[in-house]
């Protein structure tokens, strides 16, 4: 039975079978190199694991940046924490979130704070890895990184309801950066 | 009264309140925090005023410092004190102290000195000339200026309020109101026993992007010595469109006061409109803007000293040449109290630290 079995395996039907297969496999894999993902370069939203939120529309995220919006729903205090210049999520959040070359962004903050609307600016963090570990470890606190750079078990939130890997989504990469 | 009393059981509760106290927190910084920021500026003017001594000049502006504390994760501390040239000294005032608590987005509770939240200017920049397009403020808000009450010592109360995509926000003030000099509040007392109240309602909706639109009702009793009393109502209605691609800033308020006794009363408005373009090019370093400007007393005004009627327009040009530095040029052209138009010349550099 057994070699009856690898007999038919071996048989020219399978054979073709298999290189059908192994056809659509390989152009698979060359058309995923070729083609980006939907969430390459795009910034995903990562809150600490005790905000009790899933989704945000893209105003409200909006006016969580701007420090418009300070508290969650649960009144606890909301920590915003932002790559420094020059790093993409940075890029991402001055284009499509603040609409802000990177000298009106300091202006703002200078005169949130400078009017009391605020008691400080974003804390301010040098890489992803910075961010998480801080992300995780303050509570209510808020950043965007890089979605290829967050690891499983952390919590990302979706905006308008779409995740990074999602077309549509409010926080894609510049087209310049996309890899 | 009910106004004192629903702030003090306000204020009472969120001083009590144990969640204000909550402190410290892995990854948070240390407290109390302190942070010290400034804004200062130098100006050189020149004029054709009449008189040939007044026709240019070196002006140090004002040195402003700008205090943060952080005492608790929702106890903040702001102050801001400025030294201002005069002939012989430099004068020096604490323009701002506010203690504020903050229980979470619909409701935060201050007392101190603040600027007056009767209008946009008066509280979107405070002394921070680096901070507002052009060289001068409008002539309604200009600081050691009558028309709107600059000052205001007590308490407020200021938060959102649940409105969806119009995101609405109120000021609720009571304090003790314009001082005898009505150009300063009062800060060591009241005049009279009779507390100034305002209320201000305002929109910063999701679109237009960084328009806010808002108005405010202020009410005080002003009271001098050897004068009769006179009643104050002073409404203001604002826009400010601050997203620089374009810019535009228009305000109004109205003053009416009527005496106590003789009924009398007067009316008195200001009005100006700024706009303003950040130019796409060579960096975005550079924004023209223009404003008009115009105060009409009222005849017989019985309170205002200094305060006369005014119209005028300015022309300039701003470029931010690093990040905190602003070079600006402005051309006025502008007429008080009836006299032929004068033409100043400022030029202006203005910074933050």
């Amino acid at each position: 039975m057994t070699m009856s079995t690898s007999f038919k395996s071996a048989s020219p039907f399978e054979s073709g079978r298999s290189a059908r297969l192994a056809w659509i496999l390989a152009s698979y894999l060359l058309l995923s190199a070729l083609v980006p993902a939907a969430h390459a370069g795009a910034v995903a939203v990562v809150v600490n694991p005790t905000v009790n939120v899933d989704d945000l529309s893209f105003a409200e995220f909006r006016r969580i940046m701007l420090a418009d919006r300070q508290f969650w729903a649960t009144g606890q205090p909301i920590t915003l924490i932002v790559r420094a210049p020059v790093a993409l999520e940075r890029t991402v959040l001055l284009e499509r979130v603040y609409r802000m070359s990177e000298a009106r962004y300091r202006e703002y903050w200078v005169a949130k704070v400078f009017r009391g609307e605020a008691s400080d600016g974003p804390r301010l963090v040098l890489s992803s890895e910075e961010a998480l570990d801080l992300v995780g470890v303050i509570d209510g606190a808020i950043t965007v990184v890089d979605a290829d750079d967050v690891p499983e078990g952390l919590k990302v939130l979706t905006i308008d309801g779409l995740l990074p890997s999602e077309a549509g989504y409010a926080l894609p990469a510049p087209e310049d950066k996309r890899r | 009264m009910l106004f004192l009393r629903i702030t003090a059981v306000l204020f009472s509760l969120a001083a009590l309140s144990s969640s204000l106290l909550a402190d410290g927190q892995q990854g948070k910084r240390e407290r109390p925090s302190f942070r010290f920021s400034g804004f200062s500026d130098v100006v050189f003017k020149a004029s054709d005023e009449s008189d040939p001594d007044a026709s240019s000049e070196f002006q140090e502006g004002q040195f402003v410092l700008h205090v943060v504390s952080d005492i608790s994760s929702r106890i903040d501390f702001f102050a801001e004190l400025s030294l201002t040239a005069r002939d012989s000294e430099f004068s020096t005032e604490v323009e701002r102290s506010i203690i504020k608590f903050t229980y979470n987005d619909f409701l935060k509770a201050s007392l101190g000195r603040f600027h007056t939240p009767v209008n946009w200017w008066n509280t979107a920049f405070h002394h921070g000339q680096w901070l507002q397009t052009t060289i001068s403020r409008p002539a309604m808000t200009r600081f050691g200026g009558e028309f709107i009450p600059v000052h205001f010592v007590g308490g407020i109360l200021e938060g959102s309020l649940p409105s969806g995509p119009a995101h609405l926000g109120y000021v609720f003030g009571v304090g003790n109101g314009r001082s005898e000099n009505i150009a300063r509040g009062g800060d060591a007392g009241d005049v009279n026993n009779n507390r100034a109240v305002l209320l201000k309602l305002f929109s910063r909706p999701s679109r237009p992007f960084r328009l806010e639109v808002g108005g405010s009702y202020y009410l005080d009793k002003i009271s001098r010595d050897g004068f009769e009393d006179l009643d104050e109502a002073l409404a203001s209605l604002y826009l400010a469109w601050s997203g620089e691609t374009p810019e535009v800033i228009g305000e109004w308020a109205r003053i009416e006061r009527e005496g106590e006794t003789s009924g009398t009363s007067f009316d008195s408005s200001a009005w100006y409109l700024q706009v303003a373009y950040r130019l796409p090019f060579l960096e975005s370093l550079f924004k023209p803007y223009t404003r008009y400007e115009k105060i009409d007393v009222a005849d017989g005004e019985p309170v205002f000293t200094t305060q006369t009627d005014s119209e005028g327009y300015l022309i300039g040009l701003r470029a931010d040449v690093a990040s905190f530095v602003a070079l600006k040029g402005e051309w006025r052209h502008q007429q008080t109290s009836g006299n032929p138009y004068d033409d100043v010349y400022f030029f202006q550099v203005s910074f933050a630290f």
